[in-house]
């Protein structure tokens, strides 16, 4: 009787597995449809990079440091920076994401809560260029604000230019943004 | 707890004399048998695009008609140098990198590393990280497992047991996500620490999830474990015996299953495993069930885990002060740790500057991987996809 | 002069194939949504949702990108082979339908030896297999082809056996007067020995079908796609159909033969009954599909020849032995 019992016995097996596969069948769906619908991702979420916007001071936190430069393993970050002690900031800022490993280093670097990793996920592009993001696509608030910092940077060196203090050398003299570069 | 003796003392010399043994089947007996005959063994290359070779592997082999005479894996085709490049930064940049090795549990690689370099700059780690470390570490084992569960279901064709352990590891990921704000290369961990402490309610979720996998694990059994299909095509196939095992260096639950309880976390325990009860699954059959079995079980000693770490979490700081520039003394540092695959360990050589000058990984999936010729050997091409599956493999550790 | 030309067997004939093709080709589109559904389901996700409502259209989708699809003919085939094996397996099945009984009357073709012949058409369909393995000149087909035709074969005989028993109850091999004989709820699934033989008949039929847990021509985790791997497009799309309309065929023959085929409660036309009835064990083959994993080569043998054929014997003389006791069966 032991090859019936084995046959049974397993016939009694595969049919215990049909009875989870039919009770999975009534069961409510875990699909997310996902264009339609999304997932929330956690507020720590490590997505696409801005530089944040301080509405007070109506610029971007940024003041040029490169410690998120620094503190990159592969490169990604590079900036230009204008003006020097309180008037220090940043009029581009550049990030190849082809080589980002959104590891989340540079967000810890930041001494001046200048660099954040939002919760945007979906930055696929059709051409390598796209990935190259510069000041316009990071700031916070979009071009406009990216416009409006280089404004205020200008305006904080020509108060303190009118305070006379020392002169500052040419390069470092802010250039307005080139919009949509 | 019983520990095998680290080395073996009679370590089998490899050499065209003495041909490995293992498989059941006498392999160049059978080989010999074949050109004997005036025959040809038919050469089918599996891989590098192959849907169960996991990642790229590239399997050259000679077939006997469903048999297989002959395996020669080839690797390297995920190959980066990254331990090149480690030597090129420094030490705080390679972190990041370590993700990159096995990409399904890449914390374990961060802490492997981390603990080289405060090793090797005598860095103390506070309580409470180390006690966190513990937990993220047996949250991703428990997502590397079940997308080993699910994968290897898929190898035999149980496609549903795929979608049913990547429900439960969605949960998981959605954990780690909530904690280190990625899904995958988490890179969490920081020489000394953690980079931030986790968020409030964190712990209740995962003890909610430890709630959930043990509701379903019952139904992993019923779906595969107790099939009988799933049991004829595991058991006795592929069998690696004890000394076999240590012979060839396995480590993780490929060895455990081969009866030879081995397993760093008790073995030399880091972060707080001394502290924490837990089983060392060890299976004695050796073969592609005992294989699976032991991951299956793990599962449930991680559950057990995860629990003690949130009742003996203490409050303290997350992460101890370290200079900016890590300029560690001169000197040598080895860490283990043991990963979801086995025993990882880093090897890092300082000569005073911030940069490493060389840095070694001793990944245990190259380790593993280096059974799958011979086991293969004398079974069917059906049990080559098992046999790969039951060994666990990601490339990218392999490769580096 | 339409009624007139109908008169004309071969025009008739030839009209009842036309519109048997157009059922089979439809029945096979909803079965393809059908099994997606049901996988779906099973596996805890939705299926198909976005083509149409629910993703109704999903099938029609997937049928025309297969047609429009680029006819690739893999240098190191064999041409000639490897074009024409997708007939041979999509031929002998559309053939097979041709004797398959919806209702009393709504059969293309009924003859005697109809049992008969839908074994000896439906065994071409291994040849095509084997074509398809070989001609493709791809060592995954090849393996494919070979252990199909090993399955097929070995499968064939319990099959055959539990269609024996059956024809032993209904004392007649035409499928019509076979399902005339279970009227009125006498099904011979309640016969204690062709429980026995559905069940041989029904795993057979599985491996036939190439399904899991027998799908082992076309493993997709060990040979990539098994025999098909290098076929694309139109020749692809007529594997696929065939494999579908098989799937149909050898649940609606398990109808005839044992449930009852057009038996059924009043209130619903004989052929709804028959096909509502295939499509509740086309719903099986399918759950026990996406439940089961697949088995070795030398099992899927060994299993055939060493459970399945003894089932089978035995079935058949405890069938006859039971027929010969009752003095045969009431008809």
């Amino acid at each position: 009787m032991n090859p019936l019992r084995t046959l049974l016995g397993g016939l009694w097996r595969i049919f215990l597995g049909m009875g989870l596969t039919l009770k999975t069948f009534f069961r409510p769906k875990v699909t997310i449809r996902y264009p339609y619908e999304r997932r929330p991702v956690s507020p720590r979420y490590r997505g696409m990079f801005y530089l944040k916007w301080n509405e007070e001071k109506q610029r971007l936190n940024c003041v040029g440091c490169t410690l998120c430069a620094q503190a990159c393993p592969t490169d990604v970050i590079s900036m230009n920076k204008v003006g020097k002690g309180t008037t220090a900031g940043v009029d581009e800022f550049v990030m190849d994401l082809g080589r980002c490993m959104f590891c989340n280093l540079c967000v810890e670097a930041c001494p001046f809560d200048a660099i954040y990793m939002g919760d945007q996920y979906e930055f696929a592009v059709t051409e390598k260029e796209g990935s190259v993001l510069r000041i316009v696509d990071l700031a916070q608030g979009g071009p406009e604000n990216a416009r409006r910092n280089v404004e205020t940077l200008m305006r904080l060196q020509a108060e303190a230019a009118e305070k006379g203090k020392p002169g500052e050398s040419p390069k470092q003299q802010a250039r307005p943004a080139e919009e949509g570069a | 707890m019983s520990l095998e003796p680290r080395t073996d003392p009679n370590p089998p010399t490899a050499g065209p004399e003495t041909p490995a043994k293992g498989p059941a089947i006498d392999a160049q007996a059978l080989h010999q048998e074949i050109l004997d005959l005036g025959t040809q063994g038919m050469v089918m290359n599996m891989g590098p695009q192959h849907p169960s070779t996991h990642g790229v592997l590239r399997l050259i082999l000679t077939l006997d008609g469903e048999e297989v005479m002959a395996c020669e894996p080839m690797i390297g085709y995920l190959h980066r140098g990254l331990e090149k490049m480690a030597e090129r930064r420094p030490y705080r940049h390679f972190l990041p990198f370590t993700d990159r090795l096995d990409y399904v549990c890449s914390l374990a690689n961060n802490l492997a590393c981390a603990q080289a370099i405060e090793r090797l700059a005598g860095v103390e780690v506070p309580e409470r990280a180390q006690w966190l470390r513990v937990a993220l570490m047996e949250l991703n084992r428990i997502a590397s497992h079940l997308l080993f569960l699910g994968t290897f279901g898929t190898d035999l064709g149980a496609t549903t047991m795929l979608l049913y352990a990547f429900r439960e590891r969605e949960e998981a990921l959605a954990l780690l996500e909530a904690i280190t704000g990625a899904r995958l290369t988490y890179n969490w961990i920081r020489v000394g620490g953690l980079p931030d402490d986790m968020p409030e309610t964190w712990d209740e979720g995962v003890l909610a999830f430890c709630d959930l996998l043990e509701s379903r694990l019952p139904e992993y059994d019923r779906l595969l474990t107790d099939n009988p299909i799933f049991r004829r095509r595991t058991e006795g196939v592929g069998v690696v015996s004890s000394e076999d095992a240590k012979a060839y260096g396995l480590t993780g639950p490929t060895l455990r299953a081969s009866g030879v309880a081995y397993d760093i976390r008790r073995w030399a325990p880091y972060e707080k495993y001394a502290e924490i009860d837990f089983d060392v699954v060890v299976l004695r059959d050796g073969d592609t069930f005992a294989r699976y079995l032991a991951r299956r079980l793990e599962l449930e000693q991680s559950v057990r885990i995860l629990r003690q770490v949130f009742d003996k979490l203490p409050e303290g700081p997350i992460a101890s002060k370290v200079g900016k520039v890590l300029k560690p003394p001169p000197g040598i540092a080895f860490s283990q740790v043991e990963s979801p695959r086995g025993e990882l360990s880093f090897t890092m050589v300082s000569d005073g500057s911030p940069n490493p000058v060389r840095v070694h990984i001793r990944a245990p999936s190259f380790a593993n991987l280096t059974v799958l010729a011979d086991l293969v050997v004398g079974n069917k091409v059906a049990d080559v996809v098992a046999i790969l599956g039951s060994i666990d493999i990601v490339l990218g550790e392999v490769d580096r | 002069m339409i009624a007139q030309a109908l008169e004309n067997p071969w025009i008739r004939q030839l009209v009842n194939a036309a519109m048997l093709l157009a059922v089979i080709n439809l029945g096979v589109l909803v079965l393809i949504y059908l099994e997606r559904k049901v996988a779906g389901y099973i596996q805890s996700r939705l299926g198909p949702v976005h083509v149409g409502p629910r993703g109704w259209l999903q099938s029609v989708a997937d049928a025309v990108k297969l047609v429009l699809k680029e006819d690739i003919i893999p240098a190191p085939a064999d041409r000639f082979m490897f074009v024409l094996a997708p007939f041979f397996v999509f031929v002998p099945v559309l053939a097979v339908f041709l004797v398959l009984p919806f209702s009393s009357g709504w059969v293309a073709y009924d003859f005697s030896l109809a049992a008969l012949y839908v074994i000896a058409a439906g065994t071409v369909a291994i040849m095509g297999i084997v074509m398809a393995g070989w001609g493709t000149n791809n060592k995954y087909s090849l393996l494919g082809g070979l252990r199909s035709a090993a399955q097929l074969i070995s499968y064939e005989v319990p099959v055959v056996l539990a269609i024996l028993a059956v024809v032993f109850f209904a004392q007649s091999m035409s499928l019509v007067e076979i399902a005339e004989a279970q009227r009125g709820f006498r099904w011979f699934i309640f016969q204690p020995p062709l429980l026995v033989a559905a069940f041989v008949y029904m795993i057979g039929q599985l491996a036939e079908t190439n399904r899991t847990p027998f799908d082992l021509p076309e493993a997709e985790s060990e040979l990539v796609s098994g025999f098909h791997t290098e076929y694309s497009g139109i020749r692809f799309a007529m594997f696929f159909l065939a494999e579908f309309a098989n799937t149909f065929f050898a649940s609606a023959l398990a109808v005839v033969l044992f449930f009852g085929g057009w038996d059924g409660l009043p209130g619903l036309t004989g052929a709804l009954w028959l096909v509502l009835k295939s499509y509740v064990l086309v719903f099986v083959l399918m759950w026990i599909r996406w439940t089961l994993p697949r088995v070795r080569v030398d099992q899927l043998l060994g299993f055939a020849w060493k459970v399945l054929v003894p089932i089978g014997l035995i079935v058949v003389l405890w069938a006859a032995a039971s027929v010969v006791y009752a003095g045969g069966v009431a008809r």
